[in-house]
């Protein structure tokens, strides 16, 4: 804790603007590494060991670190289809054949590939014949974001020869491939669509020719899709950032002078911001670029800190406790880290708590009222929820490679939701023209709303970037993706719901109180309006700020939280009344795009015919739960999609992503339907920020934003072709249709028309709704006047003796609208019942209660479900409604991840009489609650 | 610095960290930042076998995979726990690469001692963090320091096969003195610096026993047992002739329950009374205060283990 550093000494970059919808710092300070610094890394500890290798069928060289991982090694020859997930073997993505063998290459030492044979996902193919796994995942839809799909299929495909080898083509268990596939991670919870594939493959019944689900399929089995962390520029340094052991503490200064004297490194950023306080473990300090990853961690471990460790608040208990210093003292209550969608409104403040926000309240005396009154003449059933912090940790990690073409032109590869607004937001920080700036991400691995923002993986690459003036690279690692990469905030929910005697709601009440770490704006109780009637409510939220990382908008924020709670009570009140739970919903439901799923739900045996609430009474006890959901419809009124033509067929473009969510493959679909061609006639351009504006990937919104402007190019571009053929062929009465130009002597094929016409550029814009917006739109976002709506029902077994659910079976009826690719609908629907099923079972974020750093920091410790978790998944969609919107539909990817720990929850009550409050059920907990 | 040692033997003189699969080490250096030197045996031809002498008796190399021990057709017919024990740890790309040495010899997967912030008496620190912090996987036989318990399944298994351990440049002859009483909060086994384990030795299986291990964890598959429990049984007449249960995941070294194999000597073979002394495996549990719950975990995987095993096929026949 030495060293003569004062901030005269700092290079100011100017940049000073705190990012208000981040948690980032404003950087204060930034050093060049000295002239006299050697440009290359020379550790004379730095020990290379040759290894001779087969890669792929070709013989390798290698001269490897001794702690290197085959997987680096592997990776850097551009071999980069095995991909980082986790770094300690537990997802799978990295998984390369070693002599025949399926292997996490992230722990194999490089020196093991001494005289073996590697195989990469990227061999599998033998030239354009792919293996039959590959084609299977791609006909079944096994794949969302792709990120851990070259692990999955490579693994898969080593199953495949065995099976076919010992049992020819027969179609192997769901518990077979569970087992074959156990070291297999999927957060976008592809693994319904993977047991398909897996078990057609084997039993040999994909169709020959069979289309594939999604445009960019092949790349993503091929291991040819490339992601953010997969870009490699010419000169590109690597960057490492210090983060915070400490939850709280002031630092008085910081110096880096030994690292930037460390060969091979290049400069430094502050990333403190003017406070000097840290407000959570995890956070950075400061980054450093060098040209190596090693030497940028070794630089990070000669930074010298003189630090005031300041004792923390990490619990909502200790943060409002009497006398609890004030994390966020007045005046410093501006600009802070938002924890949800949309504007932060002004509210009061108390201490570290803040709120009530409780805009939806109506007549909240009455329904306190209404609630006494009815505990002797009615109904109310009452409890607190608990519900733990929940983290995205998408597969592909924050990620950025930020490069300058001079003072005033950027280009960010970025593992984004949004490269429009991002391209926005760099160039409005930065101050530079937004043409000038282009953010590109051709594809995410997984986002669930952590990378929605502005954050400081790019900030810390564009700025060592500038200060450096070379490309600078910098992603997370599994750890602190889980600790700083987002997470859903904790809440407690006191809530109550009261009926008069005949069954009529008569009150309703909900204070939640949630923590989201640094970061404010939680809104969980809202969500109870969104479903039942309009009865009197007293609705609230409020805030505890801790000494935690701050949460981030995950997938229907609020709402699985907000559901877990609602959806128990009211199946409380349902058995408190001798009431069946979905009459009672059918009756209060005023939502009509759901009224058709309360008869497909009730078809269901498994729901008809159950027995009474814990009438098993052995050791595994069974029952089956049942829960609605809603969730509001958004949709961007300015996105647009581009559409030209070419000999060979139409280019559609616009700047969007694809997250796994399938964008790409919607938009070709929307339009190839309107040309009469195939969806892979149609080349789709994104993730790309100068293209036309698109929609983020985030608010169930990119679909209902695209499908409008699809039409309208293709309207326009039909018009104008119609006027080429008109001209050219000398038509009367020329029109477009389905299959080409129209006629009075027949119809000319678009292809035919493509292949003479001149090119021809339009933009389609998104008509507005029939009947106009809920709300004019706020940030470009338009709340729509509709809710969708969503049954779910789930099917568990409860080891008494172990403590363990099983989740059976599970079934989720939707009200969306019009579906547009069913598969990847339903590829959307499975994952939110899987990523839900992991919320309600498994997944949660630990820190130290006494410092507040990470437990819980690897995917081994931050459990989320794998493929043995998931029983079968049923999808309905029931297509009605939504007329007034363009495109005749609304959001799905939230609303399929709100019920399923409120049905999880309910089926376990039915099945044992114990009502779980909180979060997930462990099998402690399953265990106290049964008082064993 | 790293050095391959041509064989087993080769590999002694504590020179630096052993390194076989990789499995455990690579990420414990990474976490930790480690960089110190390497022995590494991917060249040792030696230890690769499993191996059955003329009297029967087994010796596994300690270069044996984990999936090879788990698909050997012998160990599967003779040792159907240890097999079963094997077939269940980790991935299957784990158990591709990972050693039955490495296995024995990997470290506590204590939250607190992998997390570079904390301080942890096996890195060298005053305090165990995870005693006065957050224990909720830890042990609930408190062998007090240290509050972890040990990682190693086959350990565990080979626990309940009484098997000797071969150690070159060292004079340990048991996996039980491997472990010792767990009291060293400071160690994760007792093998001392520059000594290699170069396989384990099981008797001959005993012919009628039945052997069941169990693993108990939240997820279907591919996790960190909350409690596990390999039991061999001898039955004759049916009573229960002999009894061996070894627990893992509870205490900081894998345990025997020698009060809950006395009893089972003479006890009836009926679900009933397997139930009953499954209760026994309570006895000498301490927990922290927030593994509570693993003593009830506990007497359900044995209760379970034991019923299971009455109903499983006995070894060489019945």
């Amino acid at each position: 804790m030495t060293g003569g550093t004062t901030r005269r000494g700092f290079l100011r970059t100017g940049v000073g603007a705190a990012l208000t919808t981040t948690a980032c710092r404003p950087t204060v300070g930034a050093e060049r590494a000295p002239e006299g610094t050697p440009r290359q890394a020379e550790d004379p500890g730095r020990e290379r060991v040759r290894v001779d290798t087969t890669v792929n069928g070709g013989a390798r060289a290698f001269d490897v670190g001794p702690d290197e991982s085959a997987l680096e090694v592997v990776r850097a020859t551009g071999l980069t289809g095995a991909k980082h997930g986790c770094g300690h073997g537990a997802c799978g993505a990295c998984t390369m054949l070693l002599d025949g063998t399926p292997v996490t290459t992230c722990l194999l030492p490089a020196t093991s590939l001494h005289g073996r044979k590697v195989h990469t996902v990227e061999s599998l193919a033998e030239g354009d014949a792919l293996h039959p796994i590959q084609r299977a995942f791609m006909v079944e839809d096994a794949l969302q974001c792709g990120y851990c799909t070259p692990g999955f299929v490579v693994e898969a495909a080593a199953f495949y020869d065995r099976w076919r080898a010992e049992h020819g083509a027969t179609e192997p268990s769901r518990d077979e491939i569970a087992a074959a596939l156990a070291g297999h991670l999927c957060r976008c919870g592809s693994y319904e669509a993977i047991y398909r594939a897996v078990g057609r493959a084997c039993a040999g019944t994909i169709p020959a020719g069979a289309a594939a689900a999604r445009v960019d399929a092949r790349d993503k089995v091929c291991g040819a899709a490339i992601y953010t962390v997969d870009v490699r520029v010419p000169g590109m340094l690597h960057a490492k950032a210090l983060h915070a052991p400490w939850a709280h503490a002031r630092v008085r200064r910081m110096d880096w002078s030994k690292a930037l004297a460390l060969p091979g490194t290049r400069g430094v950023v502050d990333l403190l911001g003017p406070s000097r306080l840290v407000r959570h473990a995890g956070q950075e300090l400061l980054a450093i670029a060098a040209v190596d990853e090693a030497t940028a961690a070794r630089a990070i471990a000669l930074v010298e800190l003189d630090v005031d460790v300041l004792p923390p608040l990490l619990t909502m208990e200790s943060a409002t406790a009497p006398g609890a210093a004030p994390i966020y003292p007045r005046g410093d209550r501006r600009d802070l880290p938002n924890a949800t969608e949309g504007p932060l409104l002004p509210e009061r403040w108390d201490g570290n708590r803040r709120g009530p926000l409780d805009l939806l309240s109506k007549r909240g005396n009455k329904a306190e009222r209404a609630i006494e009154e009815a505990r002797s003449v009615g109904f109310v059933a009452d409890g607190t929820y608990y519900t733990q912090v929940q983290c995205h940790s998408a597969l592909e990690p924050h990620a950025a490679v930020a490069s300058w073409d001079g003072p005033e032109r950027l280009l960010v590869y970025l593992s984004t939701q949004g490269v429009h607004a991002m391209a926005q937001d760099l160039a409005q920080r930065y101050g530079l023209r937004e043409d000038d700036v282009r953010v590109v991400a051709q594809h995410v691995g997984g986002g669930f709303g952590a990378k929605a923002t502005l954050q400081s993986e790019a900030v810390i690459a564009v700025e060592l970037a500038k200060l450096c003036g070379a490309p600078v690279r910098y992603a997370l690692d599994r750890r602190m993706e889980i600790m700083i990469g987002g997470n859903r905030p904790g809440s407690t929910i006191e809530c109550a719901v009261a009926t008069d005697r005949a069954g009529e709601m008569v009150g309703m009440r909900a204070k939640a109180t949630s923590t989201a770490g640094i970061a404010v704006g939680t809104v969980t109780s809202i969500l109870f309006r969104i479903i039942y009637p309009d009865a009197p409510r007293e609705l609230s939220d409020f805030d505890v700020v801790t000494h935690a990382p701050p949460g981030k908008p995950f997938r229907g924020p609020g709402g699985p939280p907000a559901f877990f709670a609602l959806e128990q009570t009211i199946d409380a009140l349902a058995h408190a009344r001798g009431e069946d739970p979905l009459v009672v919903r059918k009756r209060w439901d005023p939502n009509p795009a759901r009224k058709p799923l309360y008869a497909w739900a009730d078809s269901i045996p498994a729901w008809r015919d159950r027995g009474a609430v814990g009438a098993d009474t052995g050791r595994h006890r069974r029952g089956i739960g049942v829960a609605c959901g809603a969730w509001f419809a958004f949709a961007e009124p300015r996105a647009r999609v581009q559409l030209e033509n070419t000999p060979d067929g139409l280019v559609a473009s616009c700047s969007t992503q694809d997250i796994g969510n399938g964008v790409r493959t919607s938009i070709a679909q929307l339009v190839a339907k309107r040309f009469g061609l195939r969806a892979d006639e149609v080349f789709v351009r994104i993730g790309e920020s100068n293209f036309v504006h698109g929609p983020m990937a985030g608010g169930s919104r990119t679909t209902s934003s695209i499908a409008g402007p699809c039409d309208a190019a293709a309207d326009e571009l039909q018009a104008e072709l119609v006027d080429v053929a008109s001209r050219r062929w000398r038509l009367q009465e020329a029109e477009a249709t389905e299959a080409g130009v129209r006629h009075e002597g027949g119809v000319i094929p678009w292809r035919d028309i493509f292949r003479v016409a001149p090119k021809i550029v339009v933009v389609g814009h998104r008509p507005r709704d029939k009947g106009g917006y809920f709300l004019p739109p706020v940030q470009g976002i338009a709340a729509e006047r509709y809710v969708s709506g969503s049954i779910q029902l789930s099917q568990v077994e409860v080891d008494t003796r172990l403590g363990k659910i099983r989740v059976l079976e599970s079934w989720i009826g939707l009200g969306v609208g019009r579906i547009v690719s069913p598969a990847l609908a339903r590829s959307q629907a499975e994952g939110g019942v899987i990523q839900g099923i992991g919320y309600a079972l498994y997944e949660e974020r630990r820190l130290d209660p006494r410092a507040g750093f990470l437990l819980t920091a690897g995917l081994e410790d931050y459990r989320i479900a794998g493929i043995g978790d998931v029983g079968p998944i049923h999808v309905h969609f029931d297509e009605h409604g939504y007329e007034k919107v363009p495109g005749h539909n609304v959001g799905l990817g939230e609303l399929v991840t709100l019920t399923p720990a409120a049905a999880i929850a309910n089926a376990v009550y039915h099945a044992t009489k114990w009502r779980p409050d909180s979060l997930p059920l462990r099998p402690d907990r399953v265990l106290k609650g049964l008082g064993r | 610095m790293i050095r391959f040692a041509s064989d087993l033997a080769a590999a002694q003189g504590g020179d630096g960290e052993i390194r076989a699969g990789g499995t455990d080490l690579q990420e414990r250096r990474r976490m930790h930042g480690a960089a110190g030197p390497l022995v590494d045996l991917r060249d040792a031809t030696d230890g690769r076998a499993i191996e059955v002498g003329a009297d029967g008796r087994v010796r596994i190399g300690a270069l044996v995979t984990i999936a090879e021990l788990a698909a050997d057709a012998g160990v599967r017919a003779g040792y159907p726990g240890l097999a079963q024990a094997a077939g269940g740890l980790a991935t299957p790309q784990i158990r591709a690469v990972g050693t039955v040495g490495g296995n024995l010899l990997q470290h506590t997967r204590c939250w607190y001692y992998r997390a570079p912030e904390a301080e942890c008496l096996k890195r060298g620190g005053s305090t165990c963090s995870a005693r006065k912090g957050d224990h909720l996987w830890h042990a609930c036989f408190d062998r007090g320091p240290c509050a972890s318990v040990h990682a190693s399944t086959l350990g565990m298994a080979l626990l309940a096969y009484d098997a000797r351990v071969a150690v070159l440049g060292a004079s340990l002859a048991t996996v039980a003195e491997l472990y010792g009483d767990g009291r060293d909060a400071t160690k994760h086994n007792l093998l001392p610096d520059g000594a290699v384990l170069s396989g384990v030795d099981l008797d001959a299986p005993r012919r009628g026993e039945r052997s069941v291990y169990l693993r108990v964890i939240s997820r279907a598959r591919a996790e960190w047992p909350l409690v596990e429990v390999l039991v061999r049984l001898g039955v004759e007449a049916d009573a229960v002739a002999w009894a061996k249960v070894a627990v893992g995941a509870v205490a900081s070294v894998p345990l025997r329950l020698p009060h809950v194999e006395a009893a089972l000597v003479g006890a009836p073979a009926t679900p009933e009374a397997m139930l009953a002394i499954a209760a026994l495996a309570r006895e000498g549990t301490d927990p922290l205060p927030m593994t509570g719950y693993k003593v009830d975990l506990l007497e359900g995987a044995v209760a379970d283990a034991l019923e299971r095993a009455l109903v499983e096929q006995p070894v060489g026949g019945a």
